[in-house]
């Protein structure tokens, strides 16, 4: 028999905190869907998704329903589309992505992930036309989410690639103009990609998954905080031990909430579970920020001096709450700082007190990287391809999965306030400082050769 | 539960909660010959319950065991005994599949809570196994662990509840008791049970 107060704290949990389930992913492998014609790998996908996705939605919403925890976004994602354009060209790259676009609105899922390249070591003709069609697919399309990986552990870092992506977020930027740059919210450029993140922009189905999976994202940012009010405001005395531990049962308690969802929604789809990924993904929503939970550390000013200690210990303590509660742990798994995305990054940003360095700071010991980062839209090619190689560097050399999405928004200034609208939030345009000094740097291009696996310090 | 002698009585003892009545109640059915083949106590309100089953290896009016724990009383404290034959120890048996839910509500205190609630679930044949209510200040929380029948749906007894908690200013919760076993035991509840 279930105890009273256990039920009443699940309760305060999942009702007064909010806590959902942030993102059901169902990946597939689509390399099947291949053919000579492109119409053919249209028709095929088209097929494909609606025959193994088309019961998502409502399978999801029975589900949650059950359980009593709403699952926030259902989204698809597929194997990367590089393996599909092998032999096409870039009107084929467009007429796949509409293709996509159509089937993920059909099954009424929210995006659809994979519209991904592999260039970590080197750029085939297929990944040429992925990564040149980003302009024109993420400008055309609502729901097609892009990632391009260039950079990995084993391979160093592609500067050719890097370089070419700096290019890439400018051009699509000016094409999403109307939109603020919006298309850039749906592109992320990648070092050690995860092949099972269910998270977007970011989500694909990566080499070595199985034929169908789903993925769950679980989140829980404002029950992290909560539970480290709640200590605090009970007991005295206490050390930042204390308060890891305190992140950690949380965190365990919300990865067993993604876990049942997960299993139940996999075994209802007949596909397979895949696994539960333990980031801390905030949401504009105040309460929902992982920005909240620095400053219930005592980090006044979110960028102050021991910031990156707190977001650590932050990280550290959620990943060791959430492996204990499940065995199928993976894709991003750590605290994400999206600043637009997180109201109380974007108001630290506002005054002031958070810069881009130390924002890249902070992603050196948590997940995912620069995210959701508004700059001015006047910032030179090369200056962003200089951002996007800092960002890699960390990932590459720390042997984790780092991320740039970044936003140069088109006529905009430091310090002017964008608004992408809803999950996406609204930001002020970050300073990016001593732009264009790094351009001789980028223009050198070739390969950062991968770094040494001993002598770690 | 299985009894240790063949004939098994039901004692229930109520009494203002303090020390030694658990140890004066058994004292009296051992002086009896019996045994105690299982217990549950509870203390609301500063009151205390007692349910025991107990059983004998010979035959014992069932008065007379009540009159041997109510002399027992401790404490200046009288115990309310009843004690009668327990002719069926398995309990009730839902009659069809049944799933374990947790129905929750809080809101403001008004009479007719408890009997609203209670009321509907007996008329979808809803077993509570398990009920808690509670008042602080103006406020009352109702626990209550359900057996559904898996005929119903559950998307239409939640929105019912739901409802019927809007008509009294009450905030309610269906929900699989799986999500609560989740989140606070250390073994996973196994998918879709």
């Amino acid at each position: 028999m279930l105890r009273t107060d256990e039920i009443l704290s699940t309760i305060e949990m999942l009702h007064a905190e909010h806590l959902d389930v942030r993102a059901v992913t169902l990946a597939l492998n689509v390399e099947d869907c291949a053919a000579p014609s492109v119409d053919l790998v249209c028709r095929k996908l088209r097929n494909k998704i609606l025959s193994r996705a088309s019961r998502l939605v409502e399978v999801c919403e029975r589900v949650g329903c059950k359980y009593g925890i709403p699952v926030v976004n259902k989204r698809l994602a597929i194997s990367p589309v590089s393996t599909l354009l092998a032999g096409h060209g870039h009107a084929a790259a467009v007429q796949v992505a509409r293709a996509l676009d159509e089937a993920a609105a059909a099954c009424g899922v929210d995006f659809v992930g994979g519209f991904t390249a592999l260039v970590h070591k080197g750029t085939s003709a297929a990944d040429a036309v992925v990564m040149n069609s980003l302009p024109e697919v993420l400008s055309h399309t609502r729901q097609v989410c892009a990632s391009i990986n260039v950079a990995s552990r084993k391979a160093g870092i592609n500067m050719d690639a890097v370089r070419q992506m700096g290019e890439i977020v400018l051009r699509v930027a000016q094409a999403t103009a109307d939109r603020r740059g919006f298309g850039c919210a749906k592109l992320v450029i990648f070092a050690n990609i995860p092949e099972d993140n269910p998270f977007m922009a970011g989500a694909y189905m990566g080499a070595g998954e199985p034929e169908a999976t789903v993925n769950i994202g679980v989140s829980g940012p404002g029950v992290v905080c909560n539970a480290l009010k709640r200590r605090i405001q009970r007991e005295r005395n206490l050390t930042l031990g204390d308060l890891a531990e305190e992140i950690k049962i949380t965190s365990f308690r919300v990865t067993r909430v993604g876990e049942l969802i997960g299993r139940e929604v996999a075994a209802e789809l007949g596909v397979a579970f895949g696994i539960v990924d333990l980031s801390l993904a905030p949401t504009p929503m105040v309460g929902d920020s992982v920005g909240e939970i620095l400053k219930t550390l005592g980090i006044e000013k979110i960028g102050a001096p021991g910031s990156t200690a707190a977001v650590a210990m932050l990280n550290d303590a959620v990943k060791k709450g959430g492996l204990f509660a499940s065995s199928s742990v993976g894709g991003l798994s750590g605290a994400f700082i999206p600043v637009s995305e997180d109201a109380a990054l974007a108001d630290a940003v506002r005054q002031g007190h958070l810069v881009l360095e130390k924002l890249e700071a902070m992603t050196s010991v948590c997940s995912v990287g620069l995210d959701m980062i508004a700059i001015p839209g006047d910032t030179p090619a090369e200056t962003i391809a200089a951002l996007i190689a800092d960002e890699m560097a960390i990932g590459v050399i720390n042997d984790k999965t780092t991320a740039v999405r970044i936003i140069p928004v088109p006529g905009a200034k430091a310090g002017d306030f964008v608004d992408f609208g809803g999950l996406f939030g609204s930001t002020p345009v970050m300073e990016v400082r001593n732009a264009g000094a790094s351009a001789a740097f980028v223009r050198f291009g070739g390969r950062i050769p991968a770094p040494l696996q001993s002598l770690g310090n | 539960m299985m009894a240790r002698f063949d004939n098994v009585y039901v004692l229930d003892v109520m009494s203002d909660d303090h020390p030694g009545i658990v140890a004066a109640v058994t004292t009296a059915v051992e002086s009896l010959g019996g045994n105690i083949d299982a217990c549950s106590q509870t203390v609301l309100g500063g009151y205390f319950t007692l349910i025991m089953i107990v059983s004998t290896p010979q035959p014992v009016d069932p008065e007379r065991l009540a009159e041997q724990v109510r002399k027992a009383g401790t404490g200046g404290s009288e115990f309310q005994v009843l004690a009668r034959r327990a002719d069926r120890c398995e309990g009730y048996k839902p009659p069809e599949k049944c799933d374990r839910f947790v129905i929750t509500a809080f809101g403001k205190d008004q009479p007719g809570i408890v009997r609203r609630f209670s009321q509907y679930l007996a008329g979808k044949d809803i077993n509570i196994v398990d009920l808690y209510g509670d008042r602080k200040g103006d406020e009352f929380v109702l626990i209550g662990q359900l057996e559904i029948p898996s005929r119903w749906d559950i998307r239409m007894l939640q929105t019912d509840l739901e409802q019927m908690g809007q008509e009294l200013g009450f905030t309610v919760k269906l929900q699989h008791e799986n999500v609560f076993v989740a989140t606070n035991q250390l073994r996973l509840p196994t998918a879709g049970g």
